[in-house]
């Protein structure tokens, strides 16, 4: 009866240039209502204008502290959340305005998966139930084969067969963030948001997920955006790493390049807030005063201007421009020429 | 759906609340009860008026007096006479006339009519034995009643005491006397025991099943009218039943639909509920019940023939006005679940948003819904009471509002079983749905430490 789906569910197709999405000057504004009314009495800028493209089969990190509006930018790029302003491209296609009905080949190609195992899995459906709707809305697998399709994505993401009639709730925090990215899986995407996907776990199981989400990657030939605030996940991950504060991207870089080239003051200091596994090393620990601006009430010049070591007059009247570096590195910063 | 509701952890934990076990097999007493007098017709409204004992007659736990007893035996006696004598003055069969004042299954003997009139003039012999039996009783009493006065005088200072006896005497006379009174009773009661059994001759008490039968009619005695109160107050569960059920059902219906419908699109739809929802819920509910059922005044559902038709103004008032709270809660769920991951995970595969609301947002606010069903029951039970004991709810049929109306007059007499079986019944429904809905809110609502 279980007959394996011996080939890879997804041929990557790394032989094309052009880049899988591009993203240009992203912006994303919530409105604030407030007063008698409820008018509209200002925004939260979660996203200002932040533009980058990922190549097919490459992993993109985006790092920030909690609030710069990484985990929103993952939500605008897969369109779970209207943007305000800006272009998604995806293979050159625009899909930043799409009908619900013209999305859909598109919300097939791209999925996410959620920070939080306990609420991104609905108490009321079986795990067969979870991946089965998905799977038949989509027509990925002719309904004879659902069933083994079923298990062989149980299989994939490392869990027994047995648990498909089972509820979420009777999964460990791990397990649950598997089947999440079973569910993922399910439709057999191309493209994958990862919204801080082990933030939310035990240190050994946050390797395993992340072992899984590699191994993964490299089986199904996937493109990922994964979202985090831990530099040292990002850097264990990712070919390229987006910085982010207060909603603008302040610095593009590779990963590998991550300790020798980075250049802007914030990503230096994200970088020496890492502890080193190694006790004879040392290296300058900056420290950084005062606290992240309002994104209610965004700063005229440099967001990072009020904290940062380097800061100059011109930081606190003008917003440094995103350069473009060797390497594809790009860097917003007055301090760095 | 079944199996996977048996598989929920709310609904293991509600099975282990042992309290809310018992209180649900009472529910489930009730709910019978109501299903033989709804479905099976065990009781039908015409059993509910009709005269199964003389008026007020006293049920369990109330002993009748002296006085009851002998009027009582009277009725019998009078009204079996009276339709003697006028069969002996039209010179037709006695027969049917006596078959009409059979009291359900208590007929009259089936005797010639020349034998039931031998056994009326003993009745009447025995009864005026009892009656000089209450004359001397009541005169031995006026002396009693003299003499108290006279020694309460002694007390009084501006009194001539020289008139009166001493006091000694006194209490030696009040002593005499109240022994005379119990040895008076005791014939009064010698002779209205002889009656009563010359009574249970002419009108004998039916045996076996019929006996079963009336006594469960007359155990808790008659009304002013003297129809039996267990019967009303019985009738009344399925009435009570009837509307809590009835009305449960469509308010959890509407305030789900629009709740959800509410949370789930927002901007304009959420507006419109909301404000029909606060609009509802600034209205004095009594007065809006009262008005809702007043406008059905005179129209084709004012009727006591059809027992639905006339429930149909309650049902409708209480529709209109029941779902605000259901809705509420609901549109707060759908709110929260809204928001939540797995929601936007439905998204993100490409669902259309009443596929999302109807298999991923409802099926996770149903606690509420048990839980609102369960107190909208009870508050509509409540209501209808209420309402029918103003004049305005249930016509044609009985309730316990309608018991407790007419009873209220009665317990002065020491007749409380009108008002209490009514009381007594309702509080045990509402009690038990009480316990259920908090069982339900403990096993259901995470938030909810036990």
């Amino acid at each position: 009866m279980t007959q394996p789906v011996a080939q890879p569910l997804l041929t990557p197709d790394r032989t094309n240039g052009q880049p899988l999405l591009i993203v240009e000057n992203l912006v994303k504004h919530f409105p604030v209502r407030g007063g008698v009314f409820n008018r509209v009495v200002g925004h939260v800028h979660a996203v200002n204008g932040v533009s980058f493209s990922i190549n097919r089969g490459e992993t993109i990190g985006v790092v920030g502290e909690s609030g710069c509006g990484k985990s929103t930018l993952g939500k605008c790029v897969i369109r779970l959340q209207p943007c305000t302003s800006g272009k998604i491209l995806y293979e050159g296609a625009d899909i930043t305005s799409l009908s619900h009905a013209d999305m859909m080949p598109y919300r097939r190609k791209m999925q996410i998966i959620f920070q939080d195992p306990y609420s991104s899995l609905n108490p009321r459906l079986t795990v067969n139930a979870l991946l089965r709707e998905a799977i038949k809305f989509h027509h990925i697998v002719p309904t004879s084969e659902i069933n083994d399709y079923i298990v062989h994505l149980i299989e994939t993401v490392g869990l027994r067969p047995d648990v498909r009639s089972k509820f979420p709730h009777e999964f460990s925090g791990g397990q649950r963030q598997r089947l999440g990215i079973a569910r993922a899986l399910a439709v057999k995407p191309e493209f994958i948001v990862a919204d801080e996907p082990v933030s939310a776990l035990d240190v050994s199981i946050q390797a395993q997920v992340l072992n899984l989400l590699m191994d993964l990657k490299d089986k199904f030939g996937l493109t990922l955006l994964f979202v985090s605030h831990d530099l040292k996940v990002i850097e264990h991950f990712c070919d390229r790493v987006l910085v982010m504060y207060l909603g603008n991207l302040v610095e593009e870089l590779r990963c590998d390049k991550l300790h020798d080239e980075a250049l802007h003051p914030y990503t230096t200091a994200l970088l020496g807030a890492n502890p080193i596994n190694d006790p004879d090393q040392r290296r300058p620990l900056v420290v950084l005063e005062g606290d992240v601006p309002s994104p209610f009430n965004p700063p005229i010049g440099c967001a990072f201007a009020g904290r940062c070591p380097k800061v100059m007059e011109r930081c606190r009247h003008e917003m440094p421009p995103l350069e473009s570096k060797d390497h594809g590195q790009r860097v917003a910063c007055w301090a760095v020429d | 759906m079944i199996k996977r509701l048996a598989k929920s952890r709310g609904l293991r934990r509600f099975m282990r609340s042992k309290i809310a076990m018992a209180a649900l097999a009472v529910i489930g007493l009730y709910f019978a009860i109501a299903i033989l007098v709804g479905v099976f017709r065990v009781i039908t409204p015409a059993d509910a008026t009709v005269r199964v004992l003389p008026s007020r007659y006293p049920g369990f736990l109330q002993t009748p007096t002296l006085d009851k007893r002998f009027e009582v035996a009277q009725w019998f006696i009078d009204r079996v006479e009276t339709k003697l004598n006028f069969a002996e003055r039209r010179k037709t069969d006695v027969r049917p006339l006596l078959d009409e004042l059979a009291l359900v299954e208590r007929t009259v003997a089936e005797l010639p009519p020349e034998r039931l009139r031998q056994l009326i003039d003993e009745a009447w012999e025995v009864s005026d034995e009892a009656g000089e039996g209450f004359d001397l009783r009541d005169d031995l009493l006026d002396d009693l009643d003299d003499a108290t006065r006279e020694l309460a005088s002694h007390r009084d200072p501006d009194t001539d005491t020289a008139t009166l006896r001493p006091v000694e005497e006194l209490r030696a006379f009040i002593q005499g006397k109240r022994a005379e009174v119990q040895a008076s009773s005791g014939e009064i009661d010698s002779a209205l025991t002889r009656l009563e059994a010359v009574v249970l001759r002419i009108q004998p008490l039916p045996t076996g099943w019929a006996g079963m039968k009336y006594t469960f009619r007359t155990f808790l005695g008659s009304d002013y009218g003297g129809s039996s109160i267990s019967i009303n107050a019985f009738y009344s569960i399925k009435v009570a039943f009837q509307v809590g059920i009835v009305t449960a059902t469509i308010c959890v219906f509407i305030g789900t639909v629009l709740g959800a419908a509410a949370a789930f699109f927002g901007g304009w739809v959420d507006h419109t509920v909301m404000w029909l929802v606060s609009t509802m819920s600034s209205i004095p509910y009594l007065v809006l019940l009262a008005v809702l059922v007043y406008m059905f005044r005179g129209t084709y559902f004012d009727t006591t023939s059809n027992p639905f038709l006339s429930l149909v103004p309650l049902y409708t008032a209480f529709c209109l006005t029941f779902w605000v709270g259901t809705c509420r809660v609901i549109r707060g769920e759908v709110l929260k679940i809204k928001e939540l991951e797995y929601v936007q995970a439905a998204t993100s595969i490409g669902f259309g948003r009443f596929y999302i609301l109807l298999r991923h947002v409802v099926p996770n606010a149903t606690h509420l819904m048990f839980i609102n069903f369960s107190l909208l029951v009870i508050g509509a039970i409540k209501s209808e009471v209420i309402l029918t004991f103003l004049g305005l709810g249930v016509k044609g049929q009985p309730s316990w509002g309608r018991m407790i109306a007419n009873g209220q007059q009665e317990v002065i007499n020491f007749a409380f079983w009108e008002i209490g079986s009514a009381t007594v019944l309702m509080f045990g429904l509402v009690l038990v749905f009480n316990i259920v809905s908090d069982a339900l809110q403990d096993a259901f609502d995470p938030k909810h430490v036990t």
